[in-house]
């Protein structure tokens, strides 16, 4: 059975009188353990369609199955708890909490799904060491190094275990040194944890990494 | 101005709450002081209008040396005609004793009637009476009677029992021409026939019209002043002259005597009141300056939300000085809003605080009538000069930083937080300095006997501690993570680190928060300290059993006395083992109104009912004081006055001025005036043998007060009513009054806190908007909509706890500078350190409930942030 299974999922946004289509009927699936890179131009829909595929957004028709529930038919309670048992993200900007320190920043997810403290402590330091910024665990986010920051947007995105990790431009706010390490990362993460990766990129390079691409245009998926 | 309007106004019409709450708290402030102004001027304005009225057109009064002039004395200065036309005089307050107001519904002070006794045919030169009805003259019918002759107005007041009232009297009270009205004086119920009403103009609108006009014989029998009038009031033919007549009548005029301008006890209440009316007044003020908090805050919520629209401007090359300009013009529209719904309310809550304070200003200074003041120009005026100025002043702080957002880094919108954990000592070292400073203030003493240094080392109390208030907070910060983690979980984690991020924005609304609180708090330590020395004092002094006073209430200028048949009905009750009489009257010492007191000092040794401050053997000093021409002063007049035991006294008695030695000085929490206090048979030397105004019985062993009560006032015949308090109801009674006096202070501080709590509200919404990105990253990575409210509320409890905290420990400094400098300084009062433990803590508890509560509506507007807004 696929982990995610979109069928013909439309996205529109009203403003005003004005209509926009943001997905235009894009139907795909994802099966457990694969890395898909979602690529395509500015405008084209990626990032509506990983906000929909991480619970963040419903669609306006169209189906879309996450482990068998449909997320379009979800309240905002039952999305949270998708997102908090199910997904992981990782932003183009980081998106690190400035107010708490890397260490809080990674547990973050475990505390708020109630995981015992000596549990979600023991999954900060393993997945700390794992992405190489343990000794950065007491420090905040504008104390360290863009890198430093992804590495530690990663390990927050995975310490709740989730099935899906949703990844939108990872490597986009980088230099190329730093998105190589951090695409490596997330590649060998896929790799060693099963977890399954949707990567929305515009750079091919990055899409390399991935063992399927999906390309858009226009708010429909082309092929993949 | 289309800037203006369309980025400012437009914005502010969108968010109604954050609007509306913000104009409510400044016109509350405005409302506050305006309405206190407009209390303060009601009670002595509604003195001097009485007093104006009831003057008429007289130029100068003749009055005596507390208890009147001796009609003997008259004929002595008849050379006052010479001058003018004269009119002697008897005033006094009465109440109007109506059916179904005997008994235990009895309310003298509801139906208080101001009573003139003239001789009409000399009066009627100084005062305009127009008589609209008078009771039919066999040869004239009922009618209007402009032309009414002096001599028929004579003929109708002859009687002794002959009045004539007002119309409006009439009207309200249905009484009749020809009918009966029943006063209340002292003790004594009169029966009068109305013989006449007085159109609403000259004396008859005294009181809204609460006055009876009377013979002046008749009235000296009803007041019991037989033998005496209370004043001479004279018309000069040329006003002009006022000045140099004054001082010729005053040098003419024999020893006891006086001559002032009608006025002159107009100011004398004045004085009187002046220490309450500034205390109520420095205390409308912290009302208003929390209101200013709230415009700062307003002003940051538009800056920090639309960080990025004036990026968008500034790209597009509006100036800073424009950027300015747009704020401050916010601030400044919110401030005309909230100055005239502030007039608005400020109606109202003078209304609410007349009601408040005329209890108090009538029990214990004057009577009032609790009428609505009138608002004039002047107050227009000062609530936008108050109001306005002070917002813009509120709004500089944001308005500057607007005009600084850099166009680049707003766009980018990613200096929205900035982080300023670092803690200079600057932060700590001013503080400390301004609040060394405050304590050096507090040690300085009285400019023209008003607290002024006081006030400013309160007031720079609580502007050192606001300054201490981030130095606190990132103490506080660091210590209080651990035990928020883990008593609070997540939520309480996200709530420190996203309070500790915002010190220095939260820090103004925690302070203005900590001032109205810490003002509630010294306060209550205030109030419960005055009280726990005022229930000790009455427990030492109020040795009698029983309490016999007249069924009218005294006021200045207005005594009520105590008949004989009331003494008789007490002395002769088989329980009462002695009885003591005491009589006050007003005296002017130093140009203000003191009280003079006269007890048996034999029957003060043996019962111990005063509670002498000075000297160690002041039972010694008082008994050698006995039939000597010296007195005892209450602590008020010896700290007001600078005398203490062994100085000399001189003030003027009807036999001349006079010297007095004081004998002792004792704890008096009466009269804020001052007392001084002589024996009886010394009182009766200078001032003759004048009804007592008050009577404390003795009983023997084993009588029951409450019987003995009940049957002397069984045994006083229908023409006698009188005030008869056990020991046990006296002391209820003066509690009573002291908390009545007390009520407009707490009413006052809760509007503050009230303010205080949206000032909260609105540096949450200000945090929630400033973190709406954070907020929408917590809700991606999992936290549902409860746990976002709940930090919040969080928040807002902790913002409770940190301010009260603080609040606590700045009221206890103030309540000492309130206690030890302020009171003593306005009041003369010593009061005894107490901590009213339990309300401290109840208070405590609600005010974090209050605060948390503030926070509801910024934790649902939290938990609403769109998920997928552009990151």
């Amino acid at each position: 059975m696929p982990l995610l299974t979109a069928t013909d999922l439309q996205k529109t946004y009203v403003s005003g009188d004005a209509r926009v289509a943001a997905l235009a009927g894009v139907s795909f699936s994802l099966d457990k353990g694969d890395f898909v890179a979602l690529m395509g131009p500015s405008g084209c829909g990626k990032s509506t369609l990983l906000h929909l595929c991480g619970a963040m957004d419903r669609p306006t028709s169209g189906g879309l199955l996450l482990n068998g529930q449909d997320l379009g038919t979800l309240g905002d309670d039952a999305l949270t708890r998708v997102r908090r048992e199910q997904v992981g993200f990782v932003f183009q900007f980081f998106n690190l909490l400035p107010t708490l320190t890397i260490g809080d920043n990674i547990a973050l997810p475990c505390r708020l799904a109630g995981t015992p403290p000596g549990e979600a402590d023991r999954r900060v330091k393993a997945l700390a060491d794992r992405v190489g910024i343990t000794h950065r665990l007491a420090h905040y986010p504008q104390q360290v190094s863009g890198g430093e920051m992804q590495r530690a947007a990663i390990a927050r995105a995975l310490a709740h275990q989730p099935a899906l990790l949703v990844a939108d431009e990872p490597t986009g706010n980088l230099d190329s040194d730093n998105g190589a390490r951090v695409l490596a990362l997330i590649a060998e993460l896929h790799r060693e944890m099963g977890v399954t990766v949707l990567l929305a990129t515009h750079a091919a390079d990055v899409a390399g990494a991935a063992t399927r691409v999906l390309r858009m245009r226009d708010g429909r998926v082309e092929g993949g | 101005m289309r800037l203006f309007s369309q980025f400012i106004l437009r914005p502010l019409l969108q968010e109604r709450v954050r609007t509306a709450t913000t104009i409510i708290g400044v016109a509350l402030g405005i409302a506050v002081v305006v309405a206190i102004q407009l209390t303060n001027a009601s009670s002595v304005r509604g003195f001097e209008t009485a007093l104006e009225t009831v003057a008429g057109k007289t130029s100068i009064e003749i009055v005596g040396s507390g208890a009147g002039i001796d009609e003997t004395l008259l004929p002595s200065i008849g050379w006052l005609r010479e001058f003018g036309g004269v009119s002697p005089v008897i005033q006094g307050d009465a109440a109007i004793f109506g059916e179904g107001s005997a008994g235990s519904g009895f309310r003298p002070r509801s139906e208080a009637v101001r009573v003139l006794g003239v001789d009409i045919l000399r009066d009627r030169s100084i005062r305009d009476y127009r008589l609209l009805q008078i009771e039919p003259a066999p040869t004239a019918p009922t009618s209007p009677t402009p032309d009414l002759t002096t001599q028929r107005f004579l003929e109708i007041l002859t009687n002794e029992h002959a009045v004539v009232t007002t119309e409006k009297l009439a009207r309200r009270r249905g009484l009749a021409l020809g009918g009966e009205i029943r006063l209340l004086i002292g003790d004594r119920i009169g029966s009068y026939v109305i013989r006449g009403l007085l159109k609403d103009e000259g004396p008859a609108r005294v009181l809204d019209g609460n006055f009876v006009l009377m013979d002046i014989a008749a009235a000296q029998l009803a007041f019991d002043r037989l033998g005496r009038v209370d004043r001479i009031d004279l018309l000069l033919p040329d006003p002009e002259d006022i000045h140099r007549t004054l001082v010729e009548v005053a040098q003419r005029l024999p020893p006891g005597l006086k001559a002032q301008r009608p006025s002159r006890r107009g100011e004398q209440v004045e004085t009187m009141l002046a220490a309450f009316h500034a205390n109520l007044t420095a205390l409308s003020w912290i009302a208003l300056i929390v209101g200013l908090f709230l415009v700062y805050n307003t002003v940051t919520i538009s800056v920090v939300a639309r960080r990025q629209e004036i990026g968008t401007l500034r790209a597009l090359g509006v100036t800073r000085r424009q950027v300015l300009w747009l704020f401050l013009g916010e601030a400044a529209a919110l401030a005309v809003v909230g100055v005239v719904l502030g007039l608005g309310f400020a109606r109202m809550l003078a209304d609410a605080a007349v009601s408040l304070t005329s209890a108090t200003v009538s029990t214990i200074y004057i009577a009032s009538v609790a009428a609505p003041p009138d608002m004039h120009w002047g107050h227009v005026v000062l609530a936008a000069a108050i109001g306005i100025p002070l917002s813009l002043l509120a709004a500089a702080v944001p308005a500057l930083e607007a005009s600084r957002v850099p166009p680049t880094s707003a766009m980018r919108g990613h200096d929205m937080l900035e982080m300023r954990t670092r803690l200079r000592p600057i932060v700590l070292v001013a503080p400390l300095g301004v609040l060394a400073l405050a304590a050096w203030l507090a040690q300085l003493g009285p400019v023209m006997g008003r607290p002024y240094f006081g006030y400013l080392s309160a007031f720079t109390i609580v502007s050192g501690a606001s300054l201490l208030v981030p130095a606190l907070m990132f103490g506080l910060s660091r210590i209080s993570r651990g035990l928020l983690r883990r008593r609070l979980g997540v939520e309480g984690l996200l709530a420190h680190a996203n309070l500790s991020a915002a010190i220095p924005r939260i820090s103004i609304s925690v302070a203005a928060l900590a001032v109205s609180l810490s003002m509630m708090v010294a306060i209550a330590i205030m109030i419960g300290s005055f009280r726990d020395t005022v229930v000790y004092w009455v427990g030492q002094t109020l040795q009698a059993d029983l309490f016999i006073g007249p069924g009218v209430r005294p006021t200045v200028g207005s005594a009520q006395t105590l008949s004989n048949e009331v003494i008789d009905a007490v002395s002769r009750h088989p329980d009462v083992a002695a009885i003591d009489s005491f009589r006050n009257v007003d005296l002017v010492y130093n140009g203000n109104l003191v009280v003079l007191g006269a007890g048996n000092f034999d029957v003060v040794l043996s019962h111990g009912s005063l509670l002498f401050k000075s000297p160690s053997n002041a039972r010694e000093a008082l008994r050698a004081a006995i039939g000597r021409d010296a007195v005892v002063v209450s602590e008020a007049f010896a700290n007001k006055y600078g005398k203490r035991e062994g100085d000399t006294l001189s003030f003027s008695t009807p036999k001349g001025p006079q010297d007095f030695q004081v004998a002792a000085v004792y704890y008096d929490y009466s009269s804020d005036r001052g007392v001084i206090v002589m024996d009886v048979t010394t009182f009766r030397r200078y001032y003759g043998d004048l009804p007592p105004t008050g009577i404390a019985a003795y009983l023997k062993a084993g009588a029951d007060p409450e019987r003995a009560r009940t049957e002397m006032l069984a045994s006083m015949d229908e023409g006698h009513r009188a005030f008869i308090y056990t020991n046990r109801a006296l002391r209820e009674e003066v509690l009573r009054v002291f908390d009545s006096t007390f009520a407009i202070t707490y009413a006052l501080e809760i509007i503050a806190i009230v303010v205080a709590m949206l000032g909260v509200a609105g540096t949450l919404l200000t945090l929630v908007l400033e973190r709406r990105r954070e907020l929408s990253l917590l809700r991606l990575t999992g936290a549902d909509r409860r746990q976002v409210r709940r930090m919040v509320m969080i928040e807002a409890a902790m913002i409770g706890v940190v301010s009260q905290g603080i609040g606590l420990t700045v009221g206890f400094a103030l309540s000492m500078v309130l206690i030890y400098v302020i009171n003593v300084q306005s009041f003369g009062w010593t009061i005894q350190f107490h901590l009213p433990a339990a309300f401290l803590v109840q208070s405590s508890i609600a005010v974090v409930v209050a605060t948390a509560l503030a926070g509801v509506y910024p934790a649902r507007r939290a938990a609403q942030l769109v998920l997928t807004q552009e990151e």
